[in-house]
């Protein structure tokens, strides 16, 4: 015991001159990874503290430039003159061009750095990681949003999934290989702004020199790059194989993939041409709720999934005469003309977004985990007859879908 | 002198069952056994459930003699050394694999520099002081801290189940990998050994051994279900995640918007973890002092000596730590877990027999 | 048995007693008969010893006989034969004592009167509802106040002096029926190895029968409330009375003893229950959170929320302190505040709460100089202190244990340092009784008036942990 107090009365003079760690540690809420030629460049979202000011003013977008995104983010710690603290990152933006190659490599490191939680968002987009950084100030300042929210809407609603760090080890490491991470586009919206003038402080600070490596580093000060480009959020989402970018899916293919997942509601379902009463409209319904019921089964040896899907639809929009849209009532009957007709454009969807799966032999909605679990027998069978377990990210390709689809007015 | 209630035994078993298998444990399985790992610990868990009707049967035997009396009786001084030595090994590394363990996880989590002399200051007097206590006074605190750490485990395995989750694939092992496991991790296991060392002070009645069984498989069924559930939620990436029961908390988008909710998994398992370190030097300590003729004090300095040097000097490195735990640990468990087991069986059935024909005679 | 020379007898008193400004004496004659009354008078009934004594005697008849004073002339109600040895002190005592010339025999009766207050409300446990007695430091009073609530011949009362100068009574009480005889017998042997020279209150003997003297926690209980004494010795505890102290002490006490107050049991047993939550939420707070402050602040930035963490980071940045120091110096400010409002009057300690609360503390943050996240926490842990006031004397101390713990050694050193003290405190079974009972080890018979508060009609057992004879409360 009294070594005990002995130690701790050593120690607490360390305490005592120990300014606390919020004091020497830039807190980064968001990463940003480029590839610039032969290099890459981190740039981190970055909040100092510093006495009476509000949030926005304090977040700087610093970034460093290095051989791989260890030495970049090294570099960056260097620009900054902090620690670096990754454990509040909620983001991670990686450019576009960094998909074409295997991207698990770029983030290799920060899947290593344990401080960083797994559940960071990750998504990439079309320009440079640091102007979606940038960008995202004028989120902040213009609708209160936060990159992460505007990600965070996405993942529950339109992709579906986690676009997390962790999701997209998931799908890499499995047998598949494939994962969905989300998509942001930077756009020029054309109008020059003439009273905002250009705040950028570019300025570039001496290479962070480490062991043979040659790194530079820039910091620019909030508010950063040209004011009208805007973050635009289509809800698009790429889909990686073995952490290449394969496809771009839109909404509406999206929608397609995720036919079969009862969590995703709400898609609007157009349908031209219907007739009532010697008139023609186009009507628009929206699914409310879903529910499926799935089985797979082995037919001649072949696989077959078979789907029914209870829809709950509600009619939302008619483009048509309104004049003759007397009673609205009659309208949210479903007549068999309306629900063949949803039914087809379900359909279509799902054939479409279903080749795109095939062509990339991603199957991201776990259909051939589905007969491994219901018919391993027959599913280990089939897989030799194709050419073994290896060809397992092939077998959506020989699936037969057998969709039954119910269209009930909700 | 009977220190310790049958409730009492019963939270310490807990705590043993907890000790080196809620960390670390679910995600080195899984390279190897992937999802199957349940059926590994499960049955590693089963072979060593059959310590607890041998235990219970030598204490109807020997209610009030001491565990070193009784192999010192019957196989001599000699070889009840030799055993309470390897005992003294077994517990040792035990609480060394525990603290680098949760070392780890707390250098990961919280700590963002190397901090093993804080560790060990934070660590050693406490587990210190309960030596010098006695088995009564720790097992009060573990007692009274008992549901405290099992409301934090299951709060762990309740919020895990917020994020999607999916039925883990089972049966994916070939039947050599799983025995490969079990090997591997046979030395995270053997836990009930340590009431054979308590068994002269603990206050066995009647309905005690009901209350002791409910106790050990409470505590294999909370294991089980954070490695199932660890399993159903990363699946694929389980290996990545070296943190079961704090991983649990950590993947929720919804969670993390309102801070950090592993601080739950935190506190929980800084106290499992010292109450493991607790009990396993407290056995390091008991078996010395029967090895050599010396006092408490003398072992606990023993204890913190050699805690320190291997961890800091020799072993240090973690890896280093966890691998032998893998490979030549296990057959240190081995002796431990099974031999010493079916010994005493013998030595219950040798005894039995010859008490049956005195009263022959 | 010889016959008194009376005069030389009060002379030879009077020398003892050194000639005392309040020794008095009177004598009565009668023919050759000469009675003699020795007293102090300061600690007498001047209108009662007229009263009841000397003017019986006066307007009596005939020849006087010991046994005719003591049976009938005096009219008072203790009146007992005392050996020679014992005459001083049983003067010193507040009684009178008769000589006379006729007798071997001395009468000592009982007159003793002193100022003393009314049993009103004690300022420590002050009650919403439920009696508002109190015990004074008369012990005559308080075991008025006692006897008054038990109607028992169970009751007993054992009366020990201590003090070779003060020879102060002190009254061991017990219920002889509940009480565990080895408790009762273990305070009796304690109290009568005491060798001090004065006994002023009942904390001079408190530390004679702690099982630690020198630990930090208390080990004996304290009230100065007869129904709370009363209910602890239905309990089956033992109660020490001290002479000229308002304060009993009872022996075994655990810790939860201090949780509970006796406003608990004259409301809703819900809102005790809850109320008894709150108070170890509060003790908790009080214990941990500036330790626990510090260790976010110096080792854990990354367990804070992104939105308190810049909050903390905006607050405490530009401080001329580190963090530890800071803390330190909040907690000695509040301190010093705490000391100075508790010794001031009244009217100077409320002009010392507002310059303290209002001055210090708002312009120490407006001035940069210590933040106001601290200033929170501080004021919280100090606060919340005050939810167990018996506790505060040491929870004030393993405050600045936790702040060094936090500070030095980050969470890992206030969980350690919890299961320390923990682990201490389970290790001190004063009386046979553990301290952390019924919680550790649990005693599931008394966890119905633990935190938790059944109804009185569900309590049927007395609690376990101090083994009382009778189980039952019958």
């Amino acid at each position: 015991m009294i070594v005990f107090i002995i130690i701790l009365i050593f120690f607490t003079p360390f305490s005592i001159y120990s300014p606390g760690e919020n004091r020497n540690r830039g807190v980064v809420t968001a990463i940003g990874i480029d590839r610039l030629q032969d290099e890459y460049e981190v740039s981190l979202l970055t909040f100092i503290p510093t006495a009476n000011q509000s949030y926005q003013e304090k977040t700087s977008v610093i970034s460093g430039k290095g051989e791989s995104v260890a030495d970049a983010i090294y570099n960056a710690q260097i620009a900054m003159g902090r620690k670096i603290g990754l454990s509040h990152a909620k983001t991670t933006v990686v450019n576009e061009s960094l998909l074409e190659e295997d991207v698990a490599s770029t983030v290799d490191y920060l899947s290593r750095v344990a401080s960083l939680p797994e559940n960071t968002v990750f998504v990439c987009t079309n320009n440079s990681a640091k102007k979606v950084l940038e960008q995202s100030h004028d989120l902040v300042d213009d609708l209160g949003l936060k990159l992460e929210q505007i990600i965070g809407y996405n993942a529950n609603n339109i992709y579906i999934t986690d676009t997390s760090l962790e999701a997209f080890y998931k799908g890499y490491y499995s047998y598949v290989k494939s994962s969905i991470i989300g998509y942001l586009t930077i756009e020029d919206d054309g109008n020059e702004t003439e009273e905002i003038s250009e705040i950028s402080g570019s300025q570039k600070t001496n290479e962070g020199q480490s062991e043979g490596t040659q790194g530079s580093a820039n910091t620019s000060s909030q508010g950063g790059g040209s004011q009208n480009e805007h973050i635009v959020n289509q809800g698009q989402a790429v889909l990686l194989k073995s952490g290449r970018k394969v496809a771009l899916l839109d909404i509406d293919q999206l929608n397609g993939i995720n036919l079969l997942n009862p969590k995703s509601v709400n898609q609007i379902i157009t349908i031209d041409g219907v007739e009532k009463d010697g008139q023609t409209f186009t009507m628009q319904y929206r699914i409310k709720t879903k529910k499926t019921l799935t089985t797979t089964k082995f037919e001649n040896g072949y696989p077959i999934y078979m789907a029914q899907l209870i829809l709950g639809v509600e009619l939302v929009e008619i483009n048509g005469k309104h004049d003759a849209l007397r009673v609205n009532t009659e309208f949210s009957e479903i007549t068999p003309e309306i629900e063949e007709k949803i039914e087809q454009k379900i359909k279509e969807q799902f054939t479409a977004s279903l080749k795109i799966l095939r062509d990339c032999d991603s199957d991201v909605i776990g259909v051939g985990r589905k007969f491994f679990k219901d018919n391993r027998r027959e599913f280990v069978k089939f897989m030799d007859t194709i050419g073994g377990q290896s060809q397992a990210e092939k077998f959506i390709n020989y699936v037969t879908f057998k969709l039954n689809i119910v269209v009930q007015p909700d | 002198m009977k220190q310790i209630s049958i409730r009492q035994c019963g939270v310490i078993i807990v705590m043993c069952i907890f000790a080196n298998k809620i960390l670390l444990m679910p995600s080195l399985m899984y390279e190897r056994t992937s999802a199957d790992s349940i059926f590994v610990m499960l049955l590693l868990f089963l072979l060593d459930f059959v310590m607890l009707p041998i235990f219970i049967k030598l204490k109807s035997i020997y209610p009030d003699k001491k565990f070193y009396d009784i192999l010192k009786e019957r196989l001599g001084t000699f070889v009840t050394k030799v055993i309470y030595l390897l005992l003294l090994a077994f517990f040792f590394f035990k609480c060394l694999l525990v603290f680098s363990i949760t070392y780890v996880y707390f250098k990961q989590q919280i700590y963002q520099d190397e901090f093993i002399f804080l560790a060990l200051i934070a660590f050693l007097p406490v587990i210190n002081c309960a030596v010098f206590n006695g088995l009564r006074a720790f097992s009060r605190t573990i007692e009274m801290f008992f549901w405290i750490v099992i409301t934090g485990f299951v709060v762990c395995l309740a919020i895990s189940l917020f994020t999607p989750i999916s039925v883990p694939l089972f049966f994916m092992s070939s039947a050599k990998d799983f025995l490969y496991s079990m090997h591997n991790h046979i030395f995270a296991f053997g836990d009930f050994i340590f009431l054979f060392l308590v068994m002269d002070r603990i206050d066995f009645k009647k309905g005690s051994i009901k209350r002791l069984y409910c106790y050990a498989l409470s505590g294999i069924f909370l294991v089980t279900l954070l490695f199932y559930l660890f399993y159903a939620k990363y699946q694929m990436t389980a290996f990545m995640h070296n943190n079961a029961l704090a991983d649990l908390l950590v993947f929720s988008v919804q969670f993390n918007a309102i801070g950090r909710l592993d601080i739950i998994a935190m506190l929980t398992i800084m106290f499992i973890t010292l109450f493991q370190m607790e009990i396993f030097s407290f056995a390091f300590c008991d078996c010395f002092i029967n090895i050599f003729p010396l006092n408490k004090t003398f072992a606990v300095v023993v204890f913190d000596i050699l805690f320190c040097l291997l961890y800091y000097v020799f072993i240090g490195r973690y890896e280093t730590m966890v691998m032998s735990s893998l490979f030549w640990l296990p057959y240190l468990a081995i002796f431990i877990n099974y031999i010493l087991p079916i010994l005493m069986l013998v030595l219950i059935f040798i005894k039995t027999r010859r008490d049956k024909l005195e009263k022959k005679d | 048995m010889g016959k008194f020379n009376v005069k030389n007898k009060v002379e030879e008193v009077k020398k003892t007693l050194n000639e005392s400004v309040d020794f008095s004496y009177r004598y009565f004659k009668r023919e050759s008969q000469v009675i003699g009354f020795i007293f102090l008078k300061s600690i007498i009934d001047p209108q009662l010893f007229s009263s009841a004594i000397y003017f019986p005697i006066q307007s009596s008849d005939g020849e006087l006989t010991i046994d005719l004073l003591k049976n009938d002339l005096i009219k008072c109600v203790d009146i007992k034969e005392v050996k020679e040895k014992d005459l001083v002190k049983e003067i010193l005592d507040g009684r009178v004592i008769l000589i006379t010339n006729f007798s071997g025999k001395i009468l000592s009766i009982d007159l003793l009167k002193f100022p003393t207050r009314a049993p009103t409300e004690p300022p420590t446990s002050p009650v919403i509802q439920g009696p508002r007695e109190g015990f004074v430091e008369d012990m005559q009073t308080n075991v008025t106040l006692l006897r008054r609530r038990l109607k028992t011949p169970n009751l007993v009362m054992d009366v020990v002096r201590i003090g070779s100068q003060t020879q102060t009574k002190v009254v061991v009480t017990y219920l002889k029926d509940i009480a565990n005889k080895k408790i009762v017998k273990e305070v009796k042997d304690k109290l009568s190895k005491i060798k001090v020279d004065g006994v002023l209150d009942s904390y001079n003997i408190l530390f004679y029968l702690e099982k630690r003297p020198s630990s930090l926690f208390k080990q004996i209980g304290n009230t100065e409330k007869p129904d709370i004494v009363v209910s602890k010795m239905l309990e089956g505890k033992v109660a020490i009375i001290v002479d000229n102290s308002p304060i009993v002490l009872t022996v075994p006490f655990i810790f939860i003893e201090d949780l509970q107050n006796s406003n608990d049991y004259y409301t809703n047993h819900h809102y005790s229950s809850f109320v008894r939550v709150i108070r170890l939420l509060g003790l908790l707070i009080a214990l941990i959170a500036p330790g626990f402050y510090l260790a976010l602040q110096l080792f854990h930035y990354n367990i804070l929320p992104l939105n308190f963490l810049i909050t903390i980071a905006d607050t405490t940045q530009g401080l001329p302190f580190t963090p530890f120091l800071e803390i330190l110096f909040i907690f000695l400010l509040f301190q010093v505040l705490y000391e100075v409002s508790l010794r001031l009057p009244s009217y100077l300690g409320l002009a010392t709460s507002v310059v303290g609360a209002l001055i210090l503390g708002d312009t120490g943050v407006k001035a940069g100089l210590i933040s106001p996240p601290g200033v929170i926490i501080v004021a919280l842990s100090k606060i919340a202190l005050y939810t167990i006031p018996e506790e505060a004397p040491q929870i004030t101390v393993l405050q600045l244990v936790f702040i060094v713990l936090g500070g030095s050694l980050g969470l890992i050193g206030v969980v350690s340092g919890l299961v320390y003290i923990i682990n201490y405190l389970n290790d001190f079974d004063s009386y046979q009784t553990p301290y952390l009972a019924p919680y550790s080890p649990r005693v599931t018979q008394d966890l119905k008036d633990a935190i938790f508060i059944d109804p009185i009609y569900s309590q049927r057992y007395r609690p376990q942990s101090f083994s009382p004879q009778k189980k039952e409360r019958v």
